[in-house]
């Protein structure tokens, strides 16, 4: 098996807040095989965009923090990298599609000028120091001290030589841009994408301009796209329309996907691998079938319950009662338990139970309760 | 018709001397002549014609305000920039920031024209004295101005999403927020230069601005002729600078105005589409998803503008 494209161990992400201090997430390990495509579900507030945001380095630090835990990419530990060399590594690294589609181009450009700029910075990246088609030749050990030659070239500066250089690799980089826009354009299956170029935002529609999105993130090549809550902004059609394009492209290019979401359906539909979220901890992962269809952790299940489908339509939807709890105090033991059908003293006794392989699952499918036998029996 | 309006104003700035037989300073043989064919703003005591002084005092009071309000504007605006963009506490960043805003408030904390005039009295008269007076009390709104709007701008989602995009933080500065900031900073500018001739006339008026006749400059030629005591019985000598101040000023708000509705996308576009008088009320968007229904049809629609015309062969 190939190593995995990011490899995240043990994050925790603390928000500092006047005199309060938030674990927003707290000891996440995960890993996004290269390939996959990797859901994370939770409630509001669970921590899903701290993490996502967290990976390239994209929050606001202040008031965040990482507190512990390392990320690691390429063979690099995206904590310690400082946060100015982190550039090199987003775009072509690591991608982001945001939540919002319709604020997340910018305004005053053509669209032409948005995917031209993502494309101009991946040939940047491709002009030889930055190699991001080679991947490192032989797989690393990620017990050592995750420094390799590959992470240390990322960092080296850019763009050498004199400004005859300079100029004779501006133009190279300019060549055939405008088809080049056009064709990543295309593959997002805009109709008449010559009329798009020439538009501003805001003369396209929500479904159209996530597209656009799409296409900006692809064509930077990225190996880990984040995609965070791409399509909740949309209505259900276009939901429709951006999923099934996003799979598409999944197989067209190839990069791996971790898809933050709060829509099990859009989930069940794109994901190969599952993660749940609960109070800033993962409680379960595992594949995608096998989550759905015997979950080990009673929040899964619970949140499975109360996803609205077509077949349930008697009767007022199911909810999960009680509410996520409040970072700066969380519950004792384990953090579900106020919530949870199956709570027991040991519940709330013990430290909150580890990320443990569960029986009679597949080998990556993990679940964070004492009682994961038991969840089956919940009604 | 801006081809005319360009030559005009560059007729009227280069060559004032084309629309006067007069000279700079020449003196005539009519003292105090009222208005008349042959001096349309009449002529002092000396026999200087006033509309001759009015028409050469335009390109330097204007060349002193642009002078003052671009020089504050890119300075300003640079040091707003950075002030905005790199603000994080506790980085290097972060304390040149604060240097900046403290100044700023320094400078701030005075009244503005009482600040120039202090500044004036100390240099003495004369056109750069009055042009670095005026400015080192005109930076700094520049520097709030610009820092507010970054601050506003650096927060949005496309700002993130470039960041996401691999684009680095000087790019970003210089590409993503200068383009959203620049507007209401040019529109401010323009506006800026009328203010910026208000306060150069209030300097000139009370006497601390250029030394005329010998400059011409129309606040120091309303004080000249206030200081003689002759309004009541010559009151053109005033009329004629007074009036181009009122009108010059009136004229920079106005294009304020203008170019406020110019320089915004969404509103340009809109202009763009009633100026051609196409039938383009649809937008490009709901065409997108017209022309997925019925392409045929939408194909033979008159566009609004070229930009929207579907290049043959692209299905």
């Amino acid at each position: 098996m190939t190593e995995p494209v990011v490899q995240i161990q043990n994050l925790s992400i603390d928000y500092v807040v006047g005199a309060g201090r938030f674990r927003a997430v707290s000891g996440v390990s995960l890993e996004v095989p290269q390939g996959h495509v990797v859901g994370i579900v939770g409630e509001t507030g669970c921590g899903k965009s701290t993490l996502a945001q967290a990976i390239p380095r994209l929050l606001p630090e202040p008031p965040a923090t990482i507190g512990e835990g390392r990320v690691i990419f390429r063979g690099i530990d995206l904590v310690k990298v400082p946060l100015w060399k982190m550039p090199a590594i987003r775009g072509t690294g690591i991608n982001m599609i945001f939540q919002e589609p319709l604020n997340s181009l910018n305004p005053s450009f053509r669209i032409y000028d948005q995917v031209a700029e993502a494309i101009y910075i991946r040939r940047i990246r491709d002009e030889g120091n930055l190699v991001i088609d080679h991947r490192p030749p032989a797989p690393f050990d990620y017990s050592k001290r995750p420094t390799t030659e590959a992470g240390e070239a990322l960092l080296r500066p850019i763009v050498p030589g004199g400004a005859a250089a300079r100029a004779v690799r501006g133009r190279r980089r300019r060549e055939g841009l405008r088809d080049e826009v056009l064709e990543y354009l295309r593959l997002v299956r805009i109709n008449d994408p010559e009329t798009i170029l020439d538009l501003y935002p805001h003369e396209l529609s929500g479904g159209m301009r996530q597209r656009v999105m799409i296409a900006m993130a692809l064509s930077e090549k990225p190996e880990l796209l984040i995609a965070d809550e791409p399509t909740s902004a949309l209505d259900v059609t276009i939901q429709a329309q951006v999923l099934t394009l996003m799979k598409e492209l999944i197989e067209e290019v190839n990069t791996s996907i971790l898809f933050i979401s709060h829509d099990l359906g859009v989930i069940a539909e794109t994901a190969d691998e599952l993660g749940v979220m609960y109070a800033g901890k993962l409680v379960e992962f595992g594949p995608v079938a096998e989550l759905f269809e015997a979950p080990r952790h009673p929040y899964t299940k619970a949140l499975l319950h109360a996803a609205p489908t077509r077949y349930k339509s008697e009767g007022p939807l199911a909810t999960i009662a009680g509410n996520v709890p409040n970072l700066s105090r969380p519950p004792s033991g384990c953090r579900f338990h106020p919530r949870c059908p199956i709570a027991r003293p040991k519940c709330r006794a013990m430290p909150g139970p580890p990320l443990e392989a569960v029986e009679g699952g597949s080998a990556n499918h993990r679940s964070a309760c004492f009682f994961p036998g038991e969840v089956a029996s919940i009604p | 018709m801006v081809a005319i309006l360009v030559l005009g104003a560059l007729i009227i700035l280069g060559a004032p001397h084309l629309l006067t037989p007069f000279g700079i300073n020449q003196l005539t043989l009519d003292y105090n002549q009222a208005p008349s064919w042959h001096h349309p703003l009449g002529t002092d005591g000396t026999g200087l014609d006033i509309y001759a002084m009015v028409l050469y005092a335009l390109p330097i009071d204007l060349g002193i305000a642009f002078a003052i309000a671009g020089i504050a504007m890119v300075g300003g605006g640079a040091l707003g920039l950075i002030a905005g963009f790199w603000d994080r506490p506790g980085t290097v960043g972060g304390y040149v920031s604060l240097v900046i805003l403290r100044i700023t408030d320094v400078f701030l904390s005075f009244p503005s024209l009482i600040l120039a005039l202090a500044i004036a009295v100390s240099l003495g008269r004369g056109v750069w004295q009055l042009v670095v007076a005026i400015l080192l009390t005109w930076w700094p709104y520049y520097v709030r101005l610009v820092r507010g709007e970054t601050l506003a701008v650096k927060h949005l989602p496309y700002v993130m999403a470039a960041r996401a995009a691999g684009v680095t933080d000087g790019r970003i500065v210089l590409r993503h927020i200068l383009r959203n900031v620049i507007e209401p900073v040019v529109v401010y500018f323009t506006l800026d230069i009328g203010t910026v001739l208000v306060t150069l006339s209030t300097i000139g008026f009370v006497g601390l601005g250029v030394n005329y006749p010998f400059t011409p400059e129309w606040g120091s030629m309303i004080s000249y002729y206030q200081q003689a005591g002759l309004i009541t019985a010559y009151p053109w000598t005033v009329l004629g600078p007074g009036l181009a101040i009122f009108f010059t000023v009136l004229a920079f708000s106005l294009l304020g105005d203008g170019l406020r509705d110019v320089l915004d996308p969404r509103s340009r576009r809109v202009l763009a589409g009633t100026g051609t008088g196409g039938p383009s009320s649809t937008s490009p968007a709901e065409k997108e998803e017209e022309a997925a229904e019925s392409t045929e049809e939408n194909r033979d629609l008159p566009s609004g503008g070229p930009s929207l015309i579907p290049t043959a062969g692209e299905a």
